[in-house]
């Protein structure tokens, strides 16, 4: 099977997609794994806008809003302990009700706890991350490569993770 | 989201993406790709449903060990229970996001200019 990636996609957003044509830059960045799953510690990240209810901000889609072609780079740790009801999404792109019912269709901390619990992968870490994956129109990533993205990458170096698995929304 | 999957690959983690995009993927060159054919924000799957979260975990598992080359795709063989129709409505905003309201109008001007020339 071959996924198609506008099959969910109307018409005119798939368009602006086929829009921004682009080559990859080579070389790709290559990490190899250095040992087997199940010594192996695991983070994850979404960029599907999920921020800790009460003691985080939600990300800034009021200002979106004002300036429809900007998008808010920042990111949210979310720590592994976090329960449904201390969750909150802010994505205009998206409808968050599902995620606002179950987060693990997008980041799923509780799922692959239970991977670890069954010794098929090594640790979770302590720490997971969320970004809001609309970064502007046209697409600006500079902010995420230069900065967040490093900073995210030294942290999770410093927590001992070997492996990451990203979720876009 | 490919963008940071390159980031954190060079910064000495292995990284997977799980994708309803691969086409974005390709196109940003992602080191290693699980390609699941499911609506935006539903990367895992339905709410409450863990056999079918934990189903494309553990094909997430098996692409990071399986994939050696970067740039490498792999496609999941699972497909969404509902219809099309009902998928694209489940996850798209209830109002239309700001570029998209800016957008269009000026996007459908263009593409009318462009059929009748």
């Amino acid at each position: 099977m071959t996924v198609d990636s506008f099959k969910f996609l109307p018409r005119i957003i798939a368009t602006f997609y086929k829009m921004n044509e682009r080559e990859p830059q080579y070389p790709i960045p290559w990490t190899p794994l250095k040992q087997p799953l199940h010594a192996m510690k695991f983070a994850l990240v979404t960029s599907g806008g999920l921020y800790c209810k009460g003691t985080q901000d939600p990300f800034d889609i009021e200002r979106e809003k004002n300036n429809p072609t900007w998008g808010d780079p920042s990111y949210r740790v979310i720590p592994v302990d976090i329960q449904q009801q201390d969750l909150a999404v802010s994505h205009l792109h998206l409808n968050t009700s599902d995620i606002e019912v179950d987060f693990n269709i997008l980041l799923p901390i509780q799922r692959i706890q239970e991977f670890a619990q069954q010794g098929r992968i090594g640790a979770v870490a302590d720490e997971h991350y969320a970004l809001m994956g609309y970064q502007g129109f046209p697409p600006d990533s500079h902010t995420w490569e230069s900065e967040y993205g490093p900073k995210i990458a030294r942290a999770m170096l410093n927590e001992g993770v070997h492996a990451v698995l990203l979720t876009p929304a | 989201m490919p963008v940071l999957a390159r980031t954190l690959e060079a910064a000495g983690l292995s990284t997977l993406l799980i994708t309803p995009m691969p086409y974005w993927a390709e196109r940003v060159g992602t080191p290693r790709t699980l390609a699941v054919e499911y609506p935006f924000g539903h990367a895992l799957g339905l709410p409450g449903e863990p056999a079918m979260q934990q189903q494309i975990l553990a094909e997430a598992f098996e692409a990071l060990e399986k994939i050696k080359d970067p740039g490498t795709v792999m496609h999941s063989p699972q497909q969404w229970p509902g219809s099309v129709e009902q998928a694209i409505q489940l996850w798209q905003p209830l109002e239309p996001s700001p570029i998209i309201t800016a957008l269009t109008p000026k996007f459908r001007e263009m593409l009318r200019k462009r059929r009748k020339t």
